[in-house]
């Protein structure tokens, strides 16, 4: 009775959805995936459909300019799917469960190690070695560490565009210039010239907004010295909530927030809002990405057309030297699924992708049409460069290391205000930048078991010790929580890939 | 089996009760503009965000991005709106969900039907088993894992069927149907079974056009029902082509400021971001085409149609 009914009710579903699409639609759903055969015989057929999953984007991949450029670059017909933007990690779970059949996954580091772990992934150390020249190239001997479990590489590991700082503290400059004021170089003046701004401008001296532990930190906190997630203290590592110079930082924030320099809405404010008021010249000072420059000039200059802006360089410290924070590392891991059907193909295809001149491509389009190249800049052609290649970043798996960094910077130059940030930002960090020394590790277990819920309880309790909810005096009892709730645990995790390193 | 039932058991809508005659005191009337006054901005509040969104939608990005829009648009614009028309994907989701709302609302709404009418009949042999089984999945389902499973394995998933096909019976509705059916004169039936009629022709030509407000009330809950599901689509779709546009919408929204996914700045996200207005521009398509379905339907939502089908 019920089998009887499910077979009919997929009949007429598939009856039904044959009858709708059949109008125009060129890529109807009611195909639904073949049951695989028993039989291998599809191994020896040219070049298979291979089954890309991808990390959500806004688009559709296999209508986009770049998911039909691989296809013809590559000669692999590629049907892309992609995670939902809304708990990923479940969807993956019932994909891999499921064993959907996916050849290439791009995934991020939580996904990765969960998956690897649980011996979902191919390892890849023998395809490299058989089939990836170009992978091999491509790819910096340090990257690889980042993708390797108990001494086995699980994927091609993905680093982005490099290194490049992203936020800067910026400040009303004809504000300065009104009352007499030099741009701030530490923390001393950085409290003079809050403060006197607070006393004559009846404004908000510095907003902020609470998103993220780094959204906190920055440049005010590199001045006292915290920059890295992990300090090297003689070779151990320590967590940069056990560090002195964190319990100076939050004092000093305290002194701020009690004083009124600081939004005191700051515990509530999220990047947008804190953008909202710096634009409509409520605030002062804002510590701003550069990739949200053009919308937060332009609103200023659109709501008060005398406004200037000028980028404060890097504090310094007691030291008299400045440093910043860069985020480096792998950021997508790019793994071939255990049972996927063609792993060998997809091996290629991805290997194919880094081919020299196909990468370039892929990344930046051709030459002449969607950028040109000016005293060795690349600079994008508008509007076709965006109406192209906006979403191209997608569809990496795996990058030139050597090279796109700058070709990525194609993607900067789009827009003048977005340039002149983006350039200014990385030209005071010259010389200044501090790495992570876990940067290029391998997931950790110790560590991706507890990181999030620390850091959401280093979050709240930094908030709390700055908006004085908790007075500094309780700083130690908070590491103490700290380490009982899996910082010790994490701590000792980290130090044991640190000391195999140093081997 | 009832017998016919009597002429006060048809109600006749539309008449009024004859005043008392009795004029309101002054206190009494106080309390009524009060209440007046009261419930009128209550309304209005609900409406609120809905016309800060248009404004939003209508204003420049500089403008939005300063926080300084209310009700009214600031540096008026419809670009915004031209771009997500002609935006590929956007349009590609819409496509998707009016097909999703049409076929889903027609078969759904058949389904219900002609399962709800048997199950109005006393005479239905095991009814009262039946409609225990119906009502024993309101209460309890497999649950989301082994729902999936069994998607998959009918080779559903990916498919637009899945959005629709698991829904066809709704037992509340079916429900709400069927109490109507069962309201219905008895006498009509025995009329029309003396003049010839068969069981679907009973049904197809007398019950049904005499449940249109039923039939109106329950096409509109199906209708809002697949135009506002994105839940289903989030869990059995992951082909970007066949995305409604409910999940569309909703991962547009979500994926916007939100770069620092386990602290790796995506920095090629963060390039991407839509500017507020046009997400407000975006909501605004979005939910403009299943509000237009209520003045269709308002026309439905008629009583006392019986009057008149039985002498009383």
């Amino acid at each position: 009775m019920l089998k009887k009914s499910a077979t009919l009710f997929t009949v007429m579903a598939l009856g039904v959805t044959a009858a709708a699409c059949g109008g125009g639609d060129s890529d109807s759903g009611a195909s639904s995936s073949p049951s695989p055969s028993a039989s291998a015989a599809a191994t020896h057929a040219p070049k298979p459909e291979l089954r890309v999953l991808m990390q959500y984007d806004r688009i559709d991949p296999n209508q986009d300019y770049t998911g039909k450029k691989i296809i013809e670059l590559t000669g692999y017909p590629v049907k892309y799917e992609m995670l939902p933007a809304e708990n990923p990690d479940e969807k993956l779970n019932l994909l891999v469960t499921n064993q959907e059949p996916f050849d290439v996954m791009k995934l991020n580091s939580a996904q990765f190690y969960k998956l690897a772990t649980a011996g979902a992934l191919e390892p890849l150390d023998d395809l490299i070695n058989k089939l990836g020249p170009n992978i091999k190239n491509a790819i910096n001997e340090k990257s690889w560490e980042s993708t390797k479990i108990n001494g086995k590489i699980y994927a091609i590991p993905e680093t982005g565009s490099g290194i490049a700082i992203s936020e800067e503290l910026i400040v009303r400059q004809d504000w300065l210039d009104e009352l007499g004021l030099q741009v701030p170089t530490n923390t001393d003046e950085l409290y003079t010239v809050l403060k006197t701004i607070k006393e004559k401008k009846n404004v908000i001296p510095l907003v902020g907004s609470k998103d993220s532990i780094q959204s906190l930190l920055g440049d005010i906190a590199a001045a006292f010295g915290v920059t890295t997630w992990w300090v090297d203290n003689n070779g151990t590592l320590t967590h940069q909530v056990e560090t002195p110079q964190m319990k100076e930082f939050l004092t000093y924030m305290n002194k701020l927030y009690k004083e009124g320099l600081i939004d005191s809405e700051l515990p509530l404010s999220t990047s947008a809002k804190a953008i909202e008021k710096f634009s409509s010249g409520k605030a002062a000072m804002y510590k701003l990405a550069w990739f949200n420059a053009p919308n937060t000039i332009n609103a200023l200059t659109k709501n008060n057309p005398n406004a200037k802006v000028s980028v404060i360089p890097f504090l310094k410290g007691k030291d008299g030297k400045a440093q910043v924070f860069a985020n480096t590392g792998t950021t997508w891991f790019i793994a071939i699924p255990k049972y996927s059907k063609n792993k060998e193909e997809a091996f290629k295809f991805l290997d194919k992708k880094l081919e020299p001149a196909i990468f370039k491509e892929l990344a930046i389009g051709i030459e002449g049409t969607h950028h040109k190249v000016e005293d060795g800049k690349y600079i994008p052609i508008l509007p076709k460069f965006n109406e192209d290649l906006n979403y191209a970043s997608g569809f990496m798996t795996g990058v030139d290391e050597k090279n796109y960094p700058t070709y990525w910077q194609a993607r900067v130059r789009k827009d003048p205000i977005l340039t002149s940030y983006f350039e200014k930002f990385q030209e005071n960090a010259k010389g200044l930048i501090v790495t992570d020394p876990l940067a290029l590790a391998p997931p950790i277990p110790e560590i991706a078991k507890n990181k999030q819920k620390l850091d959401k309880l280093q979050l709240d309790n930094m908030l709390n010790f700055i908006t004085g909810t908790q007075p500094i005096s309780d700083y130690d009892k908070f590491v103490a929580k700290w380490k009982a709730e899996g910082g010790d645990e994490m701590t000792k995790g980290a130090n044991a890939w640190y000391q195999s390193q140093k081997k | 089996m009832k017998t016919a039932s009597s002429p006060s058991a048809v109600s006749v809508a539309g008449k009024s009760k004859p005043k008392t005659g009795i004029r309101p005191t002054l206190p009494e009337r106080i309390f009524n503009v009060f209440n007046y006054v009261f419930f009128t901005l209550m309304g209005i509040t609900t409406l609120l965000p809905f016309v800060n969104l248009i404004a939003k939608s209508l204003s420049s990005e500089a403008a939005v991005i300063s926080g300084i829009v209310n009700l009214w648009p600031i540096g008026f614009q419809l670009g915004t709106y031209k771009f997500v028309l002609q935006d590929a994907a956007f349009m590609n989701s819409m496509k998707i969900s009016i097909f999703l709302t049409a076929v889903g609302t027609a078969l759904s709404l058949f389904m219900t039907t002609i399962t709800a009418y048997p199950l109005s009949k006393p005479r239905l042999r095991g009814r009262k088993w039946f409609l225990l089984m119906f009502i024993f999945t309101m209460l309890f389902s497999g649950g989301l894992i082994p729902t999936y499973l069994l998607m998959h394995k009918l080779h559903l998933v990916n498919t637009l069927p899945v959005l629709f096909l698991p829904a066809m019976v709704n037992v509340y509705n079916m429900l709400i149907i069927k109490s109507y059916f069962e309201g219905l004169p008895d006498s009509l039936e025995e009329s029309a079974k003396l003049d010839g009629a068969g069981n679907l022709r009973i049904l197809f030509f007398i019950a049904l056009p005499l449940s249109l407000p039923v039939l109106a009330t329950i096409a509109l809950f199906f209708a809002v029902y697949f135009w506002n599901d994105y839940f289903n689509a989030m869990i059995y779709i992951s082909n970007p082509s066949l995305k409604p546009m409910q999940l569309f919408l909703k991962e547009l929204l979500l994926s916007s400021g939100d770069f620092m996914r386990n602290e790796t700045l995506n920095v090629d996200a963060a390039l991407n971001t839509s500017p507020q207005s046009i997400q407000a521009a975006s909501i605004m398509i979005a939910t403009v085409p299943i509000l237009l379905v209520y003045p269709f339907l308002q026309k439905y939502f008629v009583k006392g149609v019986l009057v008149g089908s039985v002498k009383g």
